[in-house]
């Protein structure tokens, strides 16, 4: 068992956990978190990721031990209340079927729009599209996905 | 803003989506809860010859390892095919037993031989690893026309030759004497690909046994709760219907996997009995490989024969069908009645005759996945009339408009009466759309930087708004397909609408919404929709087939058919006016041409405190309806694909895809628009990208992302989607239904184009860089 | 999956030979071998951990000599359980021929693999095997030539 703290979602935590706890456990089990999605075992879909310390990353492949100290927020925390542009760009432009990839696709966006805007970049359609690439939507096809971030870039 | 019909409206229940408040059936977790992990066949036919549990037993937070043996000692029954198929020769279809956890032998690579419940996840999958079981090795056999060759490994005792039914529809006879007379005959063969369905949540479930009450409690991730709790009871046993209820909170997608009920949701049930614990299970995604129901996996050869203007004369088709190991719950009319009925596509087919044959092989079983029969018609259909159209030098839209249906209804000759539909409508909307005019010059621009370019057609048709229960009773199924609904308006005037359709992503609490604000002129807001509990919703065939629309919404119109006719008996009463000269709207019930009249709340109020009601009538206001289709419905369309292959590489660049979709009277666009890419997305995935392979030894070698390519967002285009329509007659909002329309057009479409482009018609799904590239090959 | 290669060693036919029956040398020169039973003179039974892709399994199995025909060729055959990881199986001929002082064995082998090492590693399996061949076969020839592997 090992002693893991960090602030979720501005809160700080701390839970006795095992050892091999992963990141989306401790979000979904520990701190009954369960917006955080679970969709695969081999890091490919994208439905678990978060943002610690401001990036993207995904939850089930980072341990929960290694992030000690570190920021972490999830979909239940992007917005200080009301939605987040990225939230609302998804409900707008019908970027979401049935909602379980979406946590995961809101919150790699809107680390897209971050980093492009950080560097200057345009977020293309076609850059969206690559971006997305670690995530995967079944419902969708994607085309509202892209909208959604288009929209939402333009007003983040 | 209008919510009503046709209006673009946003989603009720995206705010939960989008802010992670969602409630999947993993997110729930009872008191004390225990956990299932299952013990997994590793073969892929064995005889199971003993399980030694005391390894896993003696762990510590081990609360029981339970097997087959006690299963089907508790009565637990087997898992049955709920479609009966006769073979040709009058003899009933051959299903072999499947117990939820196996008994003597395993089948098929994951079957479940020993559940460990556990006081954590972790645990019950550590103490799974540890429980012994002792196999003997069969041979195994994975292809069907392997399986049903000679020889082949026997996988049920009462399946000789493995072959499970010989099935046809149409006349053979007259079918191969208008091919001997015709002027031109095109002969094909076409594998349709073996799929995972992979909705993006993981199936679940959660049971809870009460003893006390002697009851039962199950979330599960469904797509028909009522369905589950009804074979879960008359056919499994666990517990009478009125001792089970069957909750599916939020579904993350399903596309068909979530129909069936399957081995996992028993275990869990009657595993929660034997431990008096709350048990829950969850697939992890290499274990969803191996347990959800896989799609398609069809071997064809067909013969379509023209006369010398190009008319089809005849259409013969040869199909083996691959079931897997055991016969899943709707397995039986995929090849048969959902497929082999849609062979006469958009054209008017004289003779048409079809032969199947499904056969048992050691793999996971087959049944519905988005499509279901319908894309493996559609993609023999319009390969052939692409092929046919090549082989003889005309335009392939030429080809088809000389053949498609002009009058309706139209009776095929295989069952179907198609009830209305502008075939050429769509092509001409989906060619302007899709600029076919331009494409020589841009096929030109192409050549010149040294790439191929291709366009392909699909004229698709499809049969929904599954079913006329009578009908589908005469053909074998064991159930009735109606729908039901409940429309309850409440004291205050706000209504709750309880339905049986259950959605996975489909909108439902918008789209139902919409139409029940519309009709009585009320805000949105006022309209709830209440779905997917089995304790609250009197009843429900719940959503597939694309039958939510068509069926459960006419059942909604039924039930307020009802509602209108009692508000106005009450309005009448009340305003004393004749119940023809009431109006609703705007939030009133009106005299008309009066100033008489009284708030929406106001009628809603008198029905519950009746102090002033018509003589005779009953207090409330809320009536229920079951509503029965009259027909199946037939959306089509066509679909354009335009493709870039680079001859080098293979590799293949869809440039442009284009949709023209007839699905009668459109709710909200957005969610249709949205149901047609996510489908046209999966038809490209299995046009492209998708395949479940097996090893000679049945063993599955695609059994997660790294292996199974699914479309990801720069594997597809944006599409162009546009509807023609034209109004179903045959229920009441004259809807047809669109959920499957995409997976159904789109894959004939993208192999047309690449085999367009590249100049040779050899070409498999999935067209993978590689298959293009050896195509482009061996053409040289 | 079906795999052959030749591998030149730097000691004589019958050094090989015995090396290559005998348990000890196996165990040193086998990746990932923690142990190893003679049962009987063409019997063993072993566990060795191997890793494929992101499947790490710890196999139990057990070891065949058949066709044994000293000390020019035999058929190696091993079957194991890898518990949730799944099995392999697989059998090699093996045979020696003399060439000047040194020996030239040549190999063909066929494997098998089942459950979550076919479904998840599959794709790897034959780069997998390949590597591990040749580790064992320059852990032999190094421990022949009197360089033992580092042990572990
Ligand atoms: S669950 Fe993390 S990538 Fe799939
Ligand atoms: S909305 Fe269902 S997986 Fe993306």
């Amino acid at each position: 068992m090992t002693n893991v703290s960090m602030t979720v979602n501005g809160k700080a935590v701390s839970r006795e956990v095992p050892d091999e706890t992963l990141l989306s456990e401790f979000l979904r089990e520990h701190l009954r978190l369960t917006g955080t999605h679970v969709g695969c075992d081999t890091s490919q879909c994208g439905a678990c990721v978060v943002h610690v310390n401001g990036k993207a990353v995904k939850s089930c492949s980072t341990l929960a031990a290694s992030l000690d100290g570190s920021q972490v927020t999830t979909i239940e925390g992007l917005a200080n209340g009301g939605l987040h542009p990225m939230q609302q760009a998804f409900t707008e432009n019908h970027g979401l079927q049935c909602g379980f990839c979406t946590p995961g696709m809101i919150m790699t966006s809107v680390d897209m729009v971050n980093r492009y805007k950080a560097d200057g970049k345009e977020l293309t359609a076609q850059a969206i599209r690559g971006e997305l690439a670690g995530n995967i939507c079944r419902c969708t096809g994607y085309h509202n996905i892209v909208k959604a971030v288009e929209d939402a870039a333009a007003k983040m | 803003m209008s919510t009503g019909i046709g209006a673009r409206v946003q989603r009720k229940e995206d705010k939960r989506y989008i802010t992670g408040k969602g409630k999947y059936t993993d997110d729930v977790r009872n008191e004390s809860q225990a956990y299932a992990a299952f013990v997994r066949s590793p073969h892929a036919h064995a005889n199971v010859n003993g399980i030694d549990t005391s390894a896993a037993m003696a762990m510590d937070g081990v609360i029981d390892v339970l097997n087959g043996q006690q299963l089907t000692g508790d009565g637990i029954g087997n898992i049955i095919c709920g479609w009966a198929i006769t073979s040709k020769d009058g003899s009933p279809m051959n299903m072999g037993a499947w117990s939820a956890l196996a008994t003597s032998k395993v089948r098929y690579v994951g079957d479940a031989v020993a559940v460990v419940i556990a006081e954590t996840q972790a645990l019950a999958r550590i103490a799974a690893e540890a429980v012994e079981v002792d196999y003997e090795v069969l041979p195994a056999v994975a292809a069907s026309d392997k399986a049903l060759a000679g020889g082949a490994a026997l996988i049920h005792d009462n399946a000789p030759g493995n072959l499970i039914y010989d099935w046809e529809i149409g006349d053979g006879a007259a079918t191969d004497a208008a091919l001997a007379g015709a002027a031109h005959v095109t002969e094909l063969a076409v594998t349709n690909n073996r799929l995972s369905p992979n909705a993006m949540e993981p199936r679940a479930a959660v049971a809870t046994f009460d003893e006390c009450d002697d009851h039962y409690t199950l979330y599960t991730t469904s797509q028909n709760p009522h369905v589950a709790r009804l074979v879960l009871s008359a056919f499994y046993q666990v517990a009478p219907e009125n001792k089970l209820r069957v909750i599916a909170p939020d579904v993350g997608g399903g596309f068909g996997s979530k129909i069936f009920i399957y081995p996992e949701e028993i275990t869990c049930l009657w595993a929660s009995m034997k431990t008096n614990r709350s048990v829950k299970w969850t697939s992890d995604r290499s274990e969803a490989f191996i347990t959800d129901a896989h799609g398609r996996d069809h071997i064809t050869t067909a013969k379509m024969g023209f006369d010398a203007a190009g008319k089809i004369v005849g259409f013969k088709v040869d199909t083996i069908a691959n079931f897997g190991a055991y016969m899943s719950l709707f397995s039986s009319s995929v090849p048969t009645y959902l497929y082999a009925t849609l062979l006469s596509g958009q054209y008017n087919i004289e003779n048409i005759h079809c032969n199947v044959r499904a056969a048992y092989t050691n793999t996971v079983p087959v049944d519905a996945y988005r499509g279901a029969g319908r894309p493996e018609a559609c993609f023999l259909v319009e390969r052939m009339m692409e092929t046919a159209a090549r082989e003889m030098g005309k335009d392939p839209t030429d080809l088809r408009r000389a053949n498609f249906v002009q009058e309706f209804p139209h009776q095929t000759p295989v069952i179907m009466a198609y009830d209305a539909g502008d075939f050429g409508a769509n092509l001409d909307q989906a060619m302007a759309a899709a600029d076919v005019a331009g494409f020589a010059a841009r096929k030109a621009e192409s050549a010149g930087r040294g790439k191929l370019r291709g366009l392909g057609y699909s004229s698709y048709i499809e049969a929904c708004g599954i079913a006329p229960s009578a009908a589908v009773g005469s053909l074998g199924a064991g159930v009735g397909l109606w729908e039901s609904a409940e429309v309850r308006v409440n004291p205050v005037g706000t209504i709750e609408v309880l339905t049986g359709s259950h959605s996975h992503g489909q909108g439902h609490e918008t789209t139902f919404a919409q139409i029940v604000a519309e009709r009585f002129d009320l805000p949105l807001e006022n309209v709830s929709i209440v779905h997917g509990d089995t304790d609250k919703v009197q009843f429900g065939m719940g959503t597939y087939g694309s039958r939510s629309g068509a069926v459960g919404m006419s059942a909604i119109v039924k039930a307020m058919d009802k509602v209108e006719a009692k508000v106005r008996k009450i309005a009448a009463h009340v305003l004393e006016a004749s119940e023809d000269d009431i109006v609703i709207e705007g939030g009133q019930v009106k005299v008309a041409g009066t100033d008489k009249a009284m708030g929406w709340h106001e009628v809603g109020l008198s029905a519950y405190t009746a102090h002033n009601l018509p003589p005779d009538m009953e207090p409330g206001l809320k009536e229920g309806a079951f509503y029965d289709p009259a027909n199946f419905t037939f959306p089509a369309g066509t679909y354009i694909c335009e493709v870039e292959v680079d001859p080098e590489t293979g590799v293949t660049d869809i440039v442009q895809f284009t949709a023209s979709d007839d699905f009668g009277t459109i709710i909200n666009p957005n969610i249709v628009e949205g149901q047609v890419h996510g489908g046209i997305a999966q038809g490209i995935g299995q046009a492209m990208l998708e395949q479940v392979v097996y090893d000679d030894d049945a063993q599955l070698v695609t059994g997660s992302y790294m292996d199974y390519a699914m479309p990801r967002a720069s594997d597809v285009p944006s599409f162009s989607v546009h509807h023609a329509s034209t109004t179903c007659p045959n229920n009441p909002l004259g809807m047809k239904g669109c959920g499957e329309a995409g997976a159904i057009g789109s894959p004939p479409a993208v192999i047309n184009a690449i085999t367009d482009a590249i100049g040779s018609n050899d070409l498999a799904m999935p067209a993978t860089p590689q298959a293009v590239w050896n195509a482009i090959q061996a053409a040289k | 999956m079906d795999m052959s290669g030749s591998y030149r060693i730097g000691a004589p036919r019958q050094a090989v030979w015995t090396a290559l029956n005998d348990a000890e040398v196996l165990k040193l020169c086998i990746p990932g071998c923690e142990e190893i039973e003679q049962t009987s003179p063409t019997t063993m039974t072993a566990r060795v951990v191997q890793k494929i892709g992101p499947v790490k399994a710890r196999f139990n199995g057990a070891i065949e000599l058949l066709n044994v025909n000293a000390p020019q060729s035999y058929t190696i055959k091993g079957e194991g359980q890898g518990g949730v990881a799944g099995f392999a199986k697989g059998a090699a001929d093996v045979t020696l021929s003399e060439d000047g002082g040194e020996t030239v064995l040549e190999f063909e082998a066929r494997a098998q693999v089942g459950g979550k090492l076919a479904r998840i590693g599959s794709r790897l399996i034959d780069a997998a095997a390949k590597k591990v061949a040749r580790q064992f076969f320059d852990n032999f020839h190094d421990h022949l030539n009197g360089k033992d592997p580092p042990g572990d």
